[in-house]
């Protein structure tokens, strides 16, 4: 039986925010997510970026990549539809021009990266290896982009290619690689297993769920690609949902959560599915210091509920009633 | 002066006609002018707070005026979701903002060219800002403004052109006032007119993308330098979302409109 839920505040300071994941020690958990960070420098207009634990950067491909066609966002109900097509400075320029800046503010760098095919995933897993003393703490390999065409859905979708994948991936480099996996599976915990076996250090969930929106008096697509990536609040519920099945499957595999994060509150609920780091996305298009504000929140709440540490809370959600026995589709 | 996120209050809703309105607001904090240096064409994001979760996202608008004292101004018109709560705003309502950002317009200079400042709908605000500037530098009569509207109600903050002393020439496409069709028939003459002359000149022109598509094809066709204040969909407006392209020749495909822009020269943009 777990412990009791205590009831008495404590002191914020009485906090311990600090975040085991695998071999890393973060200060605590909030980091910010790939996409919607850029490789950081933007934000230093805004705040110290160094009080953020760690930052996964926009993802790198081994050769530059342009973007896709206007119009590329669109805004739907308490969230976004993205297809910026994985437009980067591709792995060489990454290397020499934006990661000395990162590696010098002393967060957790996670290089966020991916290939068109499995010889190019590879290519950029080895490639960015020379980063491993110059500041790559993680490499977290995006299997699960709805905005690219070739290559392959089955790295995002198949359990035996993306074991596969994650296998060659993590030969290929002594950085410790974390999965980032789709939501758009229908069975996600298979997903987790199957890079766990290939070698991944650890999983973030979830990448951006694929998505439409229309415009009526045109009678055309919001966003050109036709699809693209939903993200921001209205994703939250279906990512706290995967983060709580893997736990409960993978319960050593750490998992970085995220999906619509907004608020420390929010944060904590996905502490509790059992997220061992997060990371706050779209929220910094709005305001640059979201992961800053939502680490404050957090530490706020924790105290107000009387929890010292993560380890305390992490995945201790208990349901309401005996476990359902349904894993992706609810009873009907 | 590089961008900060800050809060705003509202302090005047100003309804105008054809369902424009002007949102003046004060930046929070004694002596803070977070907007003050803003140049015309630069742009803030703005995101109420009362829109919580709901509304995501901030929306960009360009600065109609702003002062030393903190207080700056913007003017809209109720599209969708967004704008229409904005209208509904009450002095008091509390406002993110995050500015200035964006490259704006080059300056009226003494010795320049005659500047031709095409505008149309909520395209007006940077132009009215440049002819503003101009005027208090004595330079008023260094530009033209050349406005256009759907109907006469289309055409607004016509009293302070006027009282700049700023010449205005107005059309509407239904002719209740001013020369009756598209402004850039107008803008043709005007063009004409000018090379006939020998007078020097350049194009300033912000408004719907129609209408900047055909100020560049023209300034393209009788080799005017042409600069266009662009919009785009973007979600941060300081070149993290990359939602903004703009298709242009060069180097890469595409620029930024946040960032590189709005302002950009017309033969860089990319239009077919």
């Amino acid at each position: 039986m777990s412990a009791p839920r205590p009831t008495a505040s404590i002191a914020p300071e009485d906090v311990d925010l600090s975040a085991p994941f695998g071999p890393l020690r973060l200060p605590h958990p909030v980091m910010t997510a790939s996409g919607c960070f850029a490789y950081g420098q933007q934000f230093a207009h805004f705040f110290d970026v160094s009080q953020l634990s760690g930052i996964s950067t926009k993802g790198i491909s081994p050769s530059p990549r342009m973007g896709n066609p206007l119009p590329r966002i669109c805004e739907t109900a308490s969230g976004m539809i993205n297809s910026i097509g994985l437009e980067n400075v591709g792995c060489d320029a990454f290397l020499s021009d934006k990661l000395p800046w990162l590696a010098e503010l002393g967060v957790s760098v996670w290089v966020n990266f991916f290939g068109e095919d499995m010889a190019s995933y590879v290519e950029c897993a080895r490639r960015l290896d020379a980063g491993r003393d110059k500041g790559i703490d993680v490499l977290e390999m995006n299997i699960s982009c709805p905005n690219i065409k070739k290559g392959g859905i089955e790295f995002g979708t198949v359990p035996a290619v993306a074991k596969e994948l994650t296998r060659r991936c993590v030969e290929a480099t002594q950085v410790p690689i974390v999965v980032k996996l789709s939501p758009n599976v229908s069975d996600v915990v298979a997903m987790a297993q199957a890079v766990a076996e290939g070698g991944a250090m650890g999983v973030s969930l979830i990448n951006t769920i694929t998505a439409m929106a229309i415009d009526v008096r045109t009678r055309k697509p919001r966003v050109a690609t036709t699809y693209g990536g939903l993200s921001g609040p209205a994703i939250k519920p279906v990512a706290l949902r995967m983060v709580h099945q893997v736990h409960r499957a993978l319960p050593d595999l750490p998992i970085c959560g995220m999906g619509g994060i907004m608020t420390g509150e929010d944060a904590l609920e996905f502490i509790m599915a059992g997220a061992r780091s997060l990371q706050v996305g779209t929220a910094n298009f709005a305001e640059p210091i979201a992961g800053v504000r939502v680490r404050d929140e957090l530490r706020t709440l924790m105290a107000e509920l009387g929890i010292r540490t993560l380890e305390e809370v992490v995945g201790c959600v208990q349901p309401l009633e005996p476990e359902p026995t349904w894993h992706t589709e609810p009873p009907t | 002066m590089p961008p900060t996120q800050f809060r705003a209050r509202v302090t005047d809703n100003r309804s105008l006609t054809g369902g424009y309105f002007v949102l003046t607001m004060q930046s929070e904090g004694a002596g803070s002018a977070p907007l003050g240096a803003v140049t015309p064409g630069q742009f803030v994001m703005l995101r109420p707070e009362a829109w919580d979760r709901d509304l995501l996202n901030p929306r960009a608008f360009s600065v109609l005026d702003a002062y030393p004292d903190g207080t700056f101004s913007v003017l809209l018109k109720a599209y969708g979701r967004g704008t229409t709560a904005m209208k509904a705003m009450h002095p008091g309502d509390a406002m993110t903002v995050t500015g200035p950002l964006g490259q704006g317009f080059g300056p009226t200079t003494a010795d320049g060219p005659t500047q031709l400042l095409v505008a149309g709908g909520v395209g007006l605000p940077p132009l009215h800002l440049q002819a503003r500037r101009a005027a208090a530098a004595g330079l008023g009569h260094k530009l033209q403004m050349l406005y256009g509207g759907r109907d006469a109600d289309d055409l607004v903050l016509l009293d302070d052109l006027k009282a700049w002393g700023v010449d205005t020439r107005l059309a509407t496409e239904d002719g209740s006032v001013g020369d009756k069709g598209f402004v850039t028939v107008a803008l043709a003459r005007r063009i004409e007119q000018a090379q006939a002359e020998g007078e020097a000149i350049e194009i300033l022109s912000c408004g719907p993308t129609p209408m900047l598509r055909a100020v560049r094809t023209l300034a393209l066709d009788r080799g005017v330098t042409a600069w266009l204040c662009l919009e785009e969909q973007m979600a941060c407006g300081f070149g993290v979302c990359l939602g903004c392209a703009v298709p242009v020749y060069g180097e890469k495909p595409y620029r930024y409109c946040c960032t590189d822009g709005p302002v950009f020269d017309a033969r860089e943009v990319r239009w077919s």
